[in-house]
């Protein structure tokens, strides 16, 4: 059987629009490496995908040389088998559908709604920046439990954890910065933890060390939970109130109460998936659609792709929040199933976008709204105004 | 080999012969062709192979751990009669003769 075809792509533009590319390797070379791209082979078929990434002995989150493992520790998201759930479980309670609903819906309300109370009298706001950078750092304050952490200071350890996760050119600018926002990270626990020990609640770090969890695990998912928890919030609140402006019926019925803002969330993570790519590795040789894959082969399983697979989805580049969105997998389809999902859909969901647009009267784009990135996307800035 | 008799979202009702051993989703789904996603492979993290079991067979059938309920019970489908993850029961030959219906979709 053959290796994987090589797929060429300028990183610049692949950067700016992966779609297009992705567009032809799923027609033409499916499964494909990319040189530009560190070298990966890249899944972008979501029955590909929807399939591989469950066979955890060929496709393993294990990646001990792996940047990710590195810089932040090996938290869960880089084990698997009994050692993923064992902390997987552990961590569930911060995290579980009834805590998001008994325990941090109301607060996130309250935090949106402050932020909207200093928002509404400007008229005019940068979207991203001014709204929904501070409704995910506060929602994530709370579930880590890091609540001695500026929104700002969020916002910049989790950048920076991503950017350091992302340079596989080695830029030691770019290294040096990740370590100072690990350090920022685990100095905030160490102060939080004498609090948390005395007064346990249902944040991460409470609850994993009732667990048992010892003080290097709670560090590398804390890690894990602020790399996961606030670019990826951010980016689909502004990003769907973007969509959402763009397209003045949908705007109506969502207000209207005629169409679900969960559809609404659902249908821009399918179509611009916050997170496009999560990285394996091989770890038994195996062949996967006639293509050999040999072990220490990184793979990259690109859900931005198998969102916008014409196989799964009529249309597939359109953003309609009225389509069935039950293929999609933004989250994932394993194992590794985005363990904040069910957060996730109740700050953005429920609170973020239905407030937003309920307290903001008028609210309409003030400019151009650039994108940018493959493996994490989302709008750089969305300018806005509305009738202060 | 037990009989499972699944109804799936459009009303129609197959006769799954099943492999003890699996977990149910993976019976419905690979033996008896079933529309079922199960995002997350079996590992009680998705809800999307969520059932309707019938009330009789509830108390027949292992019961759900913790994080099944705190999964199901939000759920928009979620009955607390007859619901369950299918991924989270063991099909052994105790359970011949169950009838169940698939969940509406989330």
């Amino acid at each position: 059987m053959p290796d994987a075809p090589v797929f060429e792509v300028d990183p610049r533009a692949f950067w700016s629009d992966p779609y297009p590319d992705l567009a032809r390797m799923r027609a033409e070379a499916p499964i494909a490496r990319v040189p530009q791209l560190g070298g990966a082979v890249l899944m972008t078929r979501r029955a590909d995908i929807h399939r591989e990434e469950k066979r955890i002995e060929v496709f393993s989150s294990r990646q001990p040389e792996g940047l990710m493992t590195k810089l932040m520790g090996e938290n869960l998201m880089r084990r698997d088998g009994e050692a993923h759930l064992s902390e997987r479980r552990a961590l569930f309670p911060a995290l579980s559908p009834r805590t998001v609903r008994e325990t941090w819906l109301p607060l996130f309300r309250e935090r949106t709604a402050a932020i909207l109370d200093d928002l509404a009298p400007r008229g005019e706001a940068d979207l991203v920046r001014d709204y929904a950078m501070p409704v995910s750092a506060e929602a994530l304050k709370l579930i880590t439990g890091l609540t001695n952490m500026a929104a700002a200071e969020m916002d910049r350890v989790s950048q920076g954890m991503i950017d350091g996760c992302s340079n596989y050119a080695g830029d030691p600018a770019i290294e040096a910065h990740c370590h100072d926002c690990t350090a920022s990270i685990d100095r905030h626990i160490a102060e939080r933890m004498p609090r948390l020990s005395a007064a346990p609640d249902m944040s991460a770090i409470s609850v994993m060390e009732r667990a048992g969890l010892g003080p290097d695990r709670i560090s590398a998912n804390t890690k894990l939970i602020i790399s996961g928890g606030q670019n990826e919030p951010r980016d689909a609140i502004a990003g769907a109130a973007w969509a959402v402006l763009r397209h003045p019926e949908v705007r109506d019925a969502a207000v209207a109460g005629l169409l679900g803002w969960d559809a609404v969330f659902a249908e821009y993570a399918r179509w611009i998936s916050p997170i496009g790519m999560s990285p394996r590795e091989v770890a038994q040789a195996d062949t996967v659609e006639g293509i050999d894959f040999t072990p220490g082969t990184r793979v990259f399983l690109m859900f931005g792709s198998a969102n916008r697979d014409e196989d799964a989805f009529d249309a597939p580049d359109r953003f309609d929040p009225w389509r069935d969105t039950s293929a999609a997998i933004p989250f994932g389809a394993g194992p590794h199933f985005c363990a904040g999902a069910a957060a996730s859909r109740a700050l953005i969901a429920e609170v973020a976008l239905p407030m937003l647009f309920e307290r903001l009267k008028g609210l309409r784009l003030a400019g151009e709204a650039p994108f940018g990135g493959w493996a994490f996307r989302g709008p750089l800035a969305v300018p806005v105004a509305w009738d202060a | 080999m037990p009989t499972i008799h699944a109804t799936d979202r459009t009303g129609v009702t197959r006769e799954v012969e099943a492999e003890t051993g699996l977990s149910l989703m993976e019976n419905l789904r690979d033996k008896g062709g079933m529309d079922i996603a199960a995002i997350c492979g079996g590992m009680a993290s998705c809800a999307t192979c969520h059932v309707h079991v019938d009330v009789d067979w509830m108390d027949r059938l292992p019961p759900a751990e913790p994080d099944e309920i705190e999964l199901v019970e939000f759920t928009e489908a979620y009955d607390e009669a007859r619901s369950r993850l299918s991924c989270q029961i063991r099909v052994t030959e105790d359970l011949d003769g169950l009838r169940l219906t698939l969940a509406p979709e989330a």
